[in-house]
């Protein structure tokens, strides 16, 4: 008998905490749904028509035109904030994540053109590049999204959440309304059933309304990722070419104009001076082959001359045979890429191992080039520390934002203690 | 000295031209494509080719593979490879045969006439020249477990300037000692490396191939 009980009163108690779990959230959402339908409602109240009389009527089509006047702006102003309120309430209530869509908007970037890029368009100033930010927001389709969110929500979810509220408030109504009767009791009763019944499912219906209808579509997204990658390599392209500018300005450019200085000197002083004239060309010569120097490292960083002469594979022996590591490199030597797929799997592997020279704490590393018909892919491990990971700004970062340009995927299994392995795969579209 | 030369740079391969001729060496060919460089080699048998690596019609590295083609066809032939860069894997390459007589140098090395010079009768004679960087990057590599490992930090240095192509003379003045104890030194060194006397000819580019292999085993 007891065992009984204590079944029905935990069954009890959970019905109890359902209903009133589910009373509230309907509740919640269905003023979040009929928020701008009572503020398009309430401003004519607000307004003073309910002092000189409406002038509401069907056959008044001016009265329907304030209405919409009305309505038109609200709907915009909050259908951000609305959307907004509805993807932390569904993210703290189901935990499920929906994403805004929005495009991001970077700060803007002084390019070496001169002008401005703000991650959608080239402005000729900085004001220029955020006005149009700003006026981007219309534009988005994320935006327009919300907008009909709330057109939607208001006539589905301000509709069925708000089931057990009214419910509730009609029973009251009923009870307090006259003098207590059967009928009236059984009515407010019959009301208070129909609400408790309803609350705990009413607001259910809110998760597949916005996935339906407030989650973006895989397509805006990847939109949106494009025009992010574009930002990305927009700018990692500009102060590319800064760098390379200002290493030809300060090195060669400078050295070349210092050789020229000696030879003039050495000229004017063949005759009078022999001996200084031979100590002013041979700082020529000096100076000439430091700057080839510079020229070198500078050809290098830009596109090694390995890799146009051998192609990938051996490039990155040339690598690992100038690397500090002992590098083991299997893959076919004959394979050739286009050019900037090459140089990015040629980069993004010596950031791997220079990244496995700095932190790995092994002299070893693996590096596997591998391609079939769908995929390129490079492997890069070692049997070091691990605990790698893929931190905002870091070396890993950099080089997976760098590739994604080739829609490239990074992957790190790197547990701490090791081993690590670091594989990219680009799909072979991008060869 | 008969030298074929095989440049594409028209400036650079004049200049080389005059260079050569002004220090009294006859230019027998001067090839501008990777084809023709074999060609050449093979045809004129000169006492040393001056090759570049990177030449039409490829492009690529058509120049070195021309030469280490002509180097199979006639065992041994002198080979000079300027370049603008160079690189270990290219050098391996270049030495692999073991035969001696191989030079890789960086382009800025004529620049200075008589070391260039003193370089190209080492390799025209079947020694070697290996350019300075890339016998520093070699240095720049952490011990390992071979031969190489037994060798002191004295024949190390030693070995590098041998990889350099310097003779035990010159050895001697660049590391202040007297040219007893540079060949004592290289005497041990090869023991160490296991260099048998009796292929005494070719030991020092031995002892280079085995720096080499052993700094890029992979």
């Amino acid at each position: 008998m007891t065992q009984d009980d204590a079944r029905w009163t935990a069954v009890l108690g959970g019905a109890v905490v359902a209903v009133v779990h589910g009373f509230a959230r309907s509740s919640v959402f269905a003023g979040a749904a009929l928020l701008v339908p009572c503020c398009v409602a309430i401003l004519p109240v607000l307004a003073g028509f309910g002092v000189v009389g409406s002038p509401w009527s069907w056959t008044n089509p001016w009265s329907w035109a304030g209405l919409v006047l009305i309505a038109v702006p609200v709907t915009l102003a909050l259908a951000h904030p609305v959307a907004a309120m509805f993807r932390r309430l569904i993210l703290r209530w189901t935990a499920v994540p929906v994403e805004a869509g929005y495009r991001k908007s970077p700060a803007p970037v002084k390019l070496a053109t001169g002008h401005w890029w703000n991650g959608v368009s080239y402005e000729r100033s900085l004001e220029d590049a955020r006005r149009d930010q700003r006026a981007q927001r219309i534009r988005e389709p994320a935006y327009w999204r919300e907008v009909r969110w709330v057109v939607v929500a208001a006539v589905t979810i301000g509709v069925v959440c708000a089931v057990p509220g009214a419910a509730v408030v009609v029973a009251i109504i009923v009870w307090v309304s006259g003098s207590p009767s059967v009928v009236r009791i059984g009515v407010a009763v019959g009301l208070l059933v129909v609400g408790a019944v309803t609350a705990p499912w009413a607001w259910r219906i809110v998760l597949p309304l916005v996935r339906r209808w407030l989650a973006p579509t895989p397509q805006g997204l990847s939109v949106a990722e494009l025009q992010h990658q574009r930002a990305d390599l927009s700018i990692a392209h500009d102060a590319e070419i800064r760098r390379i500018e200002r290493d030809l300005h300060d090195g060669a450019q400078a050295r070349l104009v210092a050789v020229g200085l000696d030879l003039a000197a050495a000229e004017r002083l063949i005759r009078t001076d022999p001996d200084r004239a031979e100590a002013m060309l041979r700082a020529a010569r000096d100076g000439t082959r430091a700057s080839l120097g510079e020229l070198r490292d500078l050809v290098r960083g830009v596109y090694p001359p390995v890799l146009v002469e051998r192609g990938l594979v051996p490039a990155i022996r040339a690598v690992g045979l100038d690397s500090p590591l002992e590098v083991t490199v299997t893959g076919d030597d004959s394979l050739r890429l286009p050019s900037p797929l090459a140089a990015a799997l040629y980069f993004a592997t010596c950031e791997l191992l220079a990244n496995i020279a700095k932190h790995a704490g092994t002299p070893d590393a693996v590096v596997t080039v591998d391609s079939d018909p769908e995929f390129v892919t490079v492997t890069v491990s070692d049997t070091g520390s691990g605990g790698a990971t893929v931190r905002p700004g870091s070396g890993l970062d950099g080089v997976a934002r760098r590739l994604a340009a080739f829609d490239a995927v990074l992957d790190l299994h790197s547990p701490v203690g090791g081993p690590t392995e670091i594989t990219v795969r680009v799909p072979c579209v991008s060869c | 000295m008969r030298v074929v030369l095989a440049e594409d740079q028209f400036l650079l391969r004049e200049g080389l031209v005059r260079l050569l001729e002004a220090f009294g060496h006859e230019v027998v060919a001067a090839a501008t494509t990777g084809p023709e460089t074999l060609d050449a080699l093979c045809r004129h048998r000169p006492d040393i080719g001056v090759v570049d690596v990177r030449m039409p019609p490829g492009n690529t590295d058509d120049g070195l593979r021309a030469a280490l083609a002509a180097r199979t066809e006639v065992p041994g032939l002198p080979i000079l490879v300027l370049s603008q860069h160079v690189e270990q894997l290219y050098a391996r390459e270049l030495l692999a045969d073991g035969a001696g007589g191989v030079g890789y140098l960086l382009k800025d090395r004529v620049f200075d006439g008589d070391e260039f010079f003193d370089s190209l009768e080492r390799v025209a004679a079947g020694g070697t020249a290996l350019d300075p960087t890339v016998v520093a990057k070699l240095l720049e590599r952490p011990g390992s477990t071979s031969g190489l490992a037994t060798l002191t930090e004295r024949e190390r240095e030693l070995l590098a300037l041998m990889a350099e192509g310097l003779s035990n003379a010159a050895i001697a003045r660049t590391l202040h000692l007297s040219e007893g104890a540079v060949s004592k030194y290289t005497t041990s060194t090869f023991d160490k490396l296991g260099l048998a006397t009796d292929r005494s000819t070719n030991r020092r580019v031995l002892a280079v191939i085995a720096y080499l292999d052993d700094a890029g085993r992979s």
